[in-house]
């Protein structure tokens, strides 16, 4: 692409990632969550892919840290599921709300001003899963530019 | 009856969107016309106070399906039948 | 020509029905509102959550969470395997 269109990648690229990560860590208090939060991100990603060329993309973003940030993502969504069973309670039962530690204060019923340390262990859902979807979605684009590398058009 | 105007002008974009996509015979200009519809139907999603699926669907269908699409014409021909 | 004419009767048709719809049913009116009732009081003392959608998605439904997840990993792992990078001698497989 040419000149501005690279020069406004640039520019923009880092305020797509602050929106997105805003998306996520705020997923309990506000519309939105991992999976958007995450999309978002991915969709500057793509901005970024699209705006470069194959080559230089390739140096600046590694396949392997992203297919382990997707592993990572996965792997610590379970696991954070998985821990319920060492306080005695079923899987996926919230044990960190109104515990009083990280994330922990109890929110009473009805309309509040909100909080950003409540929500028990969904604020830690949130960032795996956003994880997850954000290296995922920039595999594909960067696998499927890769592939149109191979065969030289 | 005057705040539904938006909504139906909303719901008739969605029907000319999608036609115009299935009468597209230039593949890139039938993306981006699907690209409009995906942009339209979160519209919709907004409207009818879903933000959630709206923030996701603006991200998934209206980004990066389209840069698929693109990515995968480019490497294909733009025209049916040609083969690059 | 005749395509033409029944494509947009059946459209016309279509877009009628669909402004019929839009204007005498409203949203957010539904008739069993059992479920609804009980996420809606206990959700923000159950999960602490003020975003009651993401309080559904991510405790009270968390399974189907978990199979989005899955289902986006396998997603990615299938491309990955289309696209993966070729050894020197190797060749694609022809019918």
């Amino acid at each position: 692409m040419s000149r501005i269109v690279r020069t406004a990648a640039d520019i923009i690229y880092p305020f797509i990632l602050i929106f997105g990560l805003y998306v996520v860590a705020h997923g309990h208090l506000t519309p939105g969550g991992g999976f958007q939060g995450g999309a978002v991100i991915a969709t500057g990603g793509a901005l970024v892919i699209v705006a470069y060329s194959y080559a230089e993309v390739r140096e600046w973003l590694s396949k392997n840290v992203l297919m382990g940030q997707e592993v990572i993502g996965l792997v610590g969504f379970i696991g954070v599921a998985l821990i319920a069973f060492a306080f005695g309670q079923v899987f996926f039962f919230n044990y960190l709300n109104a515990s009083g530690s990280l994330f922990g204060i109890p929110v009473p019923y009805g309309i509040n001003a909100g909080e950003l340390n409540t929500g028990g262990f969904v604020p830690l859902m949130n960032f795996s899963v956003g994880c997850e979807v954000w290296g995922g979605l920039t595999l594909v684009i960067l696998y499927m530019l890769s592939g149109l590398e191979k065969e030289g058009c | 009856m005057i705040e539904q105007i938006p909504h139906i002008l909303v719901l008739l974009g969605l029907i000319a969107s999608a036609i115009l996509t299935y009468y597209f015979k230039d593949l890139l200009a039938a993306t981006l016309a699907a690209g409009l519809f995906s942009f339209l139907i979160s519209l919709e999603f907004y409207i009818l106070q879903a933000p959630d699926v709206a923030i996701s669907q603006a991200a998934i269908g209206a980004g990066l399906t389209t840069a698929i699409f693109i990515i995968a014409i480019g490497a294909t021909g733009r025209f049916e039948g040609e083969s690059s | 020509m005749k395509k033409m004419i029944v494509l947009f009767t059946s459209l016309l048709i279509l877009s009628a029905f669909l402004g019929v719809m839009a204007l005498t049913f409203t949203f957010g009116a539904p008739k069993m509102t059992d479920m609804d009732d009980y996420f809606l009081r206990f959700g923000q003392e159950q999960t602490g959550t003020n975003n009651q959608c993401t309080s559904v998605t991510f405790d009270f439904r968390g399974f189907d969470t978990l199979g989005e997840s899955t289902v986006l990993f396998c997603a990615v792992i299938g491309v990955a395997l289309i696209f993966r990078k070729m050894q020197a001698g190797e060749e694609y497989e022809d019918e």
